[in-house]
């Protein structure tokens, strides 16, 4: 019987071992090979180097070596700030438009609400290659120039919502007594609003921010169908070089967005605590 | 003055039911609370006691009649615009604000100075027995606690009339005995009136200077705690309220033969045809063998069970003609209960003038 229990227990404990190693190792070991020196073979360890990181920025020249796939620093930077502009506009204009839209749904009783509620989870749930051709085949129909400004509307369509069914799982959990509780003591619908709706709403709708920023900057494949041929995100840009084979900026350049979305996932959280 | 503080006429509410139809929950009331006042709102659940509270406060939107506040025609106000606070069911305390923020609410949305703000904040706290916890959040609050804040909050801005939905339901006992008492007090002192919500009889009884029973969305009555318990106008209310026993029959000649054959006696002198007579089983004696003056009723039942509840016997026992009655005995007759129980018979007696006589349902119509 104890036996049976010790087997079990040590045998779940295997599992979740490995469970988090699968998932951990390869990070971890893009991690440690980020600062391997060897240009060549990633996979063996011959000294410790910050050069990949030295070269992403340009501070280091490394023109000569063969091994090199990034011909100038300026098209990475470029990348990351494309990256970094569509993620701020999709951001702002997903957390308006879905938080507009999620206090609608809650506030107010109109026909086909139901079935509202259903269009607005299906950018979810929909292949991202399908929404990717679909939005392909819409810009060009139209006649819109792909560009930044045709990524920017392209993740819209899906982040809108991931901010919707964030603030409304917020909103849901809400007490509506509250709003009755609020105009009783005086307040009119504006006052309620400002006081107590959206205070509660807040962690959801800043989590919802973060979530869709996260998931805009990480976007390959619909972004790639309408970003056109002369805009490049920072995704595209790894994807790109990859297909010229694995190389150690890589792992440097892999480790850096690593850092970027782990800053901002544990701001969120704090700002989480903060708000509770 | 003598004018009312509250006055609703022939206030209709009806809510649209999501299979087709409506639900009428509330039917015409009309309704006067004098200043100063403690109206308590009793019936079971669903009977629109909510919705009543609401439609002075301006949460539900009526289907017709008028609500006056003060004098004043309040029934197109919005919620915010009538001098009427409520304290809600579930205390309805906003969980981001801290308790101090809570109850200065309603000072804040009218623009009070900070300083008068605080000092009036503090006070109201004191008066609910909580100062000191301006920085607590209302998860950091027991129940008890959290129920006063409510009350805090809702006293603050001084209205005319505070409405509380069932704001005791979810203490135990003991807390809600000493808040029943809290607010009686507090009633007095702050002198506004209340209109108090409650599905339960005791606390209605103890604490209301009128007490309304409601029932489908009509009030069945309206009259002083006593007054109902002891001269129920209907059956509803004499059964909804405390322990009774019905007898169903007709009266001739001051006494009621029911339709099981039962003779019930009473004062009345006139009057023939249906009626329904009502004993409370504390106006029933048990008999102690000895001679019973004519004039006094006596029922003879065989004894079903006796329950010791005590502060005295409960007797459940039946008549030869089976009717079911429920007699409380003082705890000082042991020695004749316990006859009772060996023998299985007891015989009870009565004022005929304690009986109550009620028009009986169907007959009235
Ligand atoms: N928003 C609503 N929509 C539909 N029906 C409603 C609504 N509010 C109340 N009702 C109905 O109106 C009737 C009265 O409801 P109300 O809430 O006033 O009852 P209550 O006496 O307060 O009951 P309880 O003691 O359970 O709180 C009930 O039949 C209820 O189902
Ligand atoms: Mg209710």
């Amino acid at each position: 019987m104890r036996l049976a229990r010790i087997l079990g227990s040590s045998g779940l404990t295997f599992y979740t071992l490995i469970f988090f190693a699968f998932i951990y190792v390869p990070i971890g070991l893009i991690v440690i090979y980020s600062f391997n020196a060897d240009p060549v073979n990633m996979m063996r360890w011959s000294g410790f180097t910050f050069d990949w990181y030295k070269q992403i920025f340009g501070l280091k020249n490394a023109a000569s070596e063969a091994a090199l796939y990034i011909e100038s620093t300026d098209q990475l930077l470029a990348a990351v700030r494309t990256s970094l502009i569509v993620a701020a506009s999709t951001t702002m204009v997903a957390t308006v438009l879905g938080t507009a839209a999620a206090l609608a749904v809650y506030r107010f009783s109109f026909f086909g609400k139901r079935f509202y509620r259903v269009l607005l989870f299906v950018p979810m749930l929909m292949p991202d290659i399908v929404l990717g051709i679909a939005l392909l085949i819409f810009f060009v129909g139209v006649g819109i120039s792909l560009g930044i400004g045709t990524i920017i509307i392209g993740q819209c369509t899906f982040l809108i919502s991931y901010v919707f069914i964030v603030v409304s799982a917020r909103l849901a959990g809400m007490d509506r007594t509250l709003e009755n509780a609020s105009a009783d003591l005086g307040a009119d619908e504006w006052t309620t609003f400002r006081k107590i709706i959206l205070p509660q709403v807040m962690p959801g709708v800043v989590g919802g921010a973060m979530l869709a920023f996260i998931i805009s900057m990480d976007d390959l494949v619909i972004t790639y169908f309408v970003s056109g041929t002369s805009t490049q995100t920072l995704p595209i840009f790894i994807f790109g070089m990859l297909r010229r084979g694995i190389k150690p900026e890589v792992n440097a350049i892999a480790v850096m967005m690593l850092l970027f979305s782990f800053t901002i996932a544990a701001a969120g959280l704090y700002l989480h605590r903060r708000k509770r | 003055m003598g004018e009312s503080i509250v006055r609703l006429e022939k206030v209709r509410k009806t809510f649209p039911l999501p299979e087709g139809g409506t639900v009428t929950a509330l039917g015409n009331i009309n309704l006067d609370v004098a200043r100063n006042e403690f109206l308590t709102l009793l019936g079971p659940s669903g009977c629109g006691k909510t919705t009543l509270l609401h439609s002075i406060s301006g949460f539900v939107q009526l289907n017709s009649g008028c609500v006056y506040v003060d004098g004043e025609d309040v029934t197109d106000r919005p919620p915010h615009r009538r001098p009427v606070n409520t304290v809600f069911q579930n205390y309805a305390l906003f969980p981001h604000m801290t308790v101090g923020n809570n109850v200065g609410y309603a000072l804040d949305i009218a623009g009070a100075r900070r300083a008068e703000r605080n000092t009036q904040v503090g006070a109201a706290l004191d008066m609910v027995g909580l100062g000191g916890l301006e920085k607590r959040l209302p998860r950091q609050l027991s129940g008890g606690q959290q129920q006063r804040v409510a009350l805090a909050r809702a006293i603050i801005a001084r209205p005319k009339l505070l409405l509380l939905d069932e704001p005791l339901s979810a203490l135990d006992r003991n807390l809600r005995q000493s808040m029943q008492i809290e607010l009686k007090t507090l009633q007095a002192e702050l002198g506004i009136s209340f209109i108090f919500v409650t599905h339960d009889q005791e606390e209605a009884l103890t604490m209301s200077n009128r007490v309304a029973v409601l029932e489908g969305g009509k009030i069945q009555q309206i009259d002083a705690p006593l007054a109902i318990y002891n001269k129920p106008s209907n059956e509803f209310v004499a059964s909804f309220i405390g322990a009774s026993n019905l007898f169903r029959g007709t009266i001739e000649n001051g006494t009621v033969t029911t339709d099981d054959g039962d003779k019930i006696r009473t004062s009345a002198s006139t009057g023939t045809g249906p009626i329904t007579a009502l004993l409370r089983p504390e106006q029933f004696s048990i008999a102690n063998g000895g001679e019973i003056a004519a004039e006094t009723g006596r029922l003879d039942v065989s004894i079903r069970q006796i329950v010791f509840s005590g502060a005295g016997y409960e007797i459940h026992g039946r008549t030869d003609n089976h009717h079911d009655v429920v007699a409380s005995i003082a705890a000082t007759h042991q020695a004749l209960v316990a006859g009772a129980e060996a023998s299985r018979k007891a015989t009870l007696t009565y004022d005929p003038a304690a009986v109550h006589l009620i028009a009986t349902e169907g007959a009235r119509s």
